[in-house]
């Protein structure tokens, strides 16, 4: 235990926190989930690629700094302390770019992790279908091999952003018959395809943040291929493990928000409950503890380790975290909180956050299906049927 | 920065772990149940294992060790739910006294010859102290009046806080085990009722309160240790997140357990009563989150990423 930051992660931090300030938009976005907001987004993208903040822990060739992950820890905590905008990139650098590091070819890095970190390129995650949520093995969206061509046929849904984005990736039965994990093959293919119908779906607060894909004979490279035919679901599984592990929810995010409800409670106390005030300082302690944990972890990572299914153990903690600030926010806010923006005119920010803290707990796997994993395969529970 | 526990420091809490799960498991806690429960060859075991001197400078034979060690070895006397006062004696006392410079008969500790119960004023009685005996919902826990006068210092508090939150931790460790093995062979309707998913997600559950306040212990005695400004507020922390994560765990353990669960004949309530003691030992759950209130919502500890670990 060595609970000191470097001189370098100080400057690091320093420095971080230098650019930003200099900049985050001094209003914040419309929501990520309309037009405007997710171009003014993919903008933002851009400028942190000018500072080549895209994804600090990626090696320079691929667009990053090549720095570790206490430092990229740094970034992300000073990233939301500073309030920047929400990163319209995060199914790429997040999800897809790690697992590129993982399975794809030197050409496939080199083609598309480049682009990925420079907000180049925007992408979206096109795992679910109708028939296939939970039981993403129920998938039956086709890819059959022509030549050196995929013909995809079949329906995605649920795919954030592909209202916007540029290119999706998802896995496909490419196995005439073949059942449940096998058979799938993971394929990276422009959302500008011919043959893709892209459907926007409206949210529950009223945007249009993800959409319904159709493939209707859509043909895809097969060089667009990551790993072998009949791999795709190991390779997703890895994918949902940087998903539910360290990667796409980092302390920094719900410190920030810890932060930001004391900040709120102070100005409510003379309403507030007992009860408010001490969900306050819970969150606040709750926040710290995911980033002992996170720091822990990620100095096991660093030092070679690797993070299994206790993955679910985080995802359900900050999932549901973020859901008990957000209904807490609500609760000091009383009358307020059903305003969409606020008397000066100011976006209220808790409102849009509580509507999104409800989806924590069912994407990225929901906290059921967590839960049964953690019973099975952390305490070794029998799994009987389905899960 | 590196928030990880040293191999060295694994091995050791491992080691303690395979002593006590196999010298101290529930035949021995149903021994000193039904007789007299403290026995010196127990603590003499300890004494070779050269726990009472954990925390004694080596010049006094001791293994010279901080807090964090020390809350390691806690950890594990929850865990194995410990009946003699080596928590007491060794976590607390030594490191308070070494605190004081009062280092006069330290070796005798960890030579195993003097065990020190401490009264402190947030404790209306003393665990194995030499006052008038009182009864404790816990068969293994020995309290006794406190003496009049008792110490009210604060650095004595938070040792005895932060130590009490690693025995909930191991302990809360332990119910989910038991509740978990319990629920793999008890079958109903052709079952173990563990492939039910209200029992796996019960558990689940206590897994991830386990999960996070472990490291908020460990955060605190690295604190304490350093002596940081906001060691108190750290400990505090701890004690809240631990009680809650044990209290989660015993009332989930019991559940699981059905009505087993509410016999004496099934060791858990062993496990179950030591929580409910230290749950309210040593800073009641409100006493401990209005020290928090005080420094977060009060203003007095800066919050923000950079104050994380400092
Ligand atoms: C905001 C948001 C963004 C999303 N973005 C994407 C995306 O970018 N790409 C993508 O592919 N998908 C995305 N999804 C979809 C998401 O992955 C699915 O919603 C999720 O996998 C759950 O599937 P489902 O919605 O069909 O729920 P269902 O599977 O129908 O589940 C309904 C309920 O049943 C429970 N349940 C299901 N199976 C079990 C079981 N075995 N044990 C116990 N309970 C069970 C669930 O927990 C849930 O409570 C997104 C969803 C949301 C809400």
């Amino acid at each position: 235990m060595q609970l000191a930051y470097t001189p370098a992660q100080q400057a690091f931090r320093a420095e971080i926190r230098a650019w930003l300030a200099a900049h985050v938009p001094a209003e914040p976005l419309v929501t990520l989930e309309c037009r405007e907001g997710y171009d003014s987004h993919v903008a933002w993208e851009r400028t942190l690629a000018t500072g080549n903040w895209g994804m600090v822990t990626w090696p320079e060739q691929f667009g990053g700094r090549g720095l570790d992950l206490i430092e990229w820890l740094i970034f992300e905590e000073e990233y939301f302390a500073a309030g920047a905008p929400l990163r319209a990139n995060q199914n790429g650098i997040f999800l897809l770019g790690p697992t590129i590091m993982e399975f794809g070819t030197d050409e496939q890095k080199a083609r598309f992790l480049p682009p990925m970190a420079r907000g180049e390129v925007i992408w979206a995650q096109a795992w679910s279908e109708p028939g296939a949520g939970s039981d993403m093995a129920a998938i039956s969206s086709k890819a059959q091999l022509e030549g050196d061509h995929y013909v995809l046929s079949g329906q995605k849904t649920w795919s954030s952003r592909a209202a916007f984005a540029d290119w999706g990736f998802g896995i496909f039965r490419t196995e005439e018959g073949s059942k449940r994990h096998k058979g799938l093959t993971f394929i990276l293919f422009d959302l500008n395809t011919p043959g893709i119908t892209r459907r926007p779906i409206r949210q529950l607060h009223g945007e249009t943040g993800f959409a319904e894909l159709f493939f209707d004979e859509v043909r895809v490279p097969v060089a667009n291929r990551l790993a072998g035919e009949g791999e795709g679901w190991n390779v997703a599984m890895a994918t949902a493990g940087f998903e539910r592990g360290l990667m796409l929810r980092s302390p920094g995010r719900f410190q920030a928000t810890a932060r930001r409800l004391v900040e709120l409670y102070r100005q409510h106390k003379a309403t507030a409950s007992p009860a408010a005030r001490e969900a306050v300082v819970q969150a606040w302690g709750a926040a710290q503890a995911y980033a002992y944990n996170t720091y822990a972890v990620a100095a096991k990572i660093m030092a070679g380790g690797k993070i299994g299914a206790e993955a679910s153990l985080n995802k359900i903690f900050w999932s549901e975290l973020d859901r008990t600030m957000h209904r807490t926010a609500m609760q000091l806010l009383g009358a307020a909180a059903e305003l969409k923006q606020f008397g000066d005119g100011s976006i209220n920010a808790w409102l849009e956050g509580y509507i999104f803290s409800l989806s924590g707990p069912i994407y990225a796997g929901s906290n059921e299906v967590q839960r049964n994993i953690i019973a099975e395969r952390l305490l070794g529970l029998p799994r009987v049927g389905a899960g | 920065m590196d928030f990880r526990l040293s191999e060295d420091q694994l091995l050791l809490a491992e080691g303690v772990r395979d002593y006590l799960a196999g010298t101290h498991g529930p035949a021995v806690l149903r021994r000193l149940d039904a007789g007299p429960n403290r026995d010196p060859a127990i603590w003499q075991g300890l004494v070779a294992m050269g726990l009472p001197g954990l925390c004694v400078p080596e010049a006094q034979g001791g293994l010279g060790m901080g807090l964090v060690e020390a809350a390691l070895i806690a950890l594990e006397c929850g865990r194995a739910c410990l009946a003699e006062p080596l928590v007491d004696t060794a976590f607390v006392a030594v490191p308070w006294l070494l605190a004081r410079g009062e280092t006069a008969g330290l070796g005798e500790v960890a030579a195993g010859t003097r065990k020190i119960a401490l009264p402190h004023a947030a404790n209306p009685w003393v665990a194995d102290g030499d006052g008038t005996a009182l009864a404790s919902v816990d068969p293994l826990r020995n309290l006794a009046t406190a003496p009049a006068g008792a110490s009210d210092d604060p650095h004595l508090f938070n040792l005895g806080a932060l130590m009490c939150a690693a025995q909930l931790v191991g302990l809360g460790e332990a119910m989910l085990g038991q509740a978990t093995e319990y629920a793999k062979i008890r079958q109903q309707f052709g079952q173990p009722v563990g492939a039910f998913q209200a029992i796996k997600h019960q558990l689940a559950s206590v897994a991830v309160a386990v999960e996070f306040a472990r490291p908020v212990v460990w955060r605190a005695a690295a604190a304490l240790q350093a002596g940081e400004a906001s060691a108190a507020l750290h400990v505090s922390h701890a004690k809240l997140a631990a009680t809650d994560a044990a209290i989660l765990a015993a009332e989930t353990a019991i559940q699981v357990h059905g009505a087993m669960g509410y016999t004496y004949e099934v060791d858990l309530h062993f496990w179950m009563k030591r929580a409910w003691a230290l749950a309210g030992a040593w800073g009641s759950r409100a006493f401990h989150l209005a020290r928090i209130d005080a420094g977060v919502i009060g203003g007095s500890h800066p919050i923000g990423p950079e104050h994380t670990f400092a």
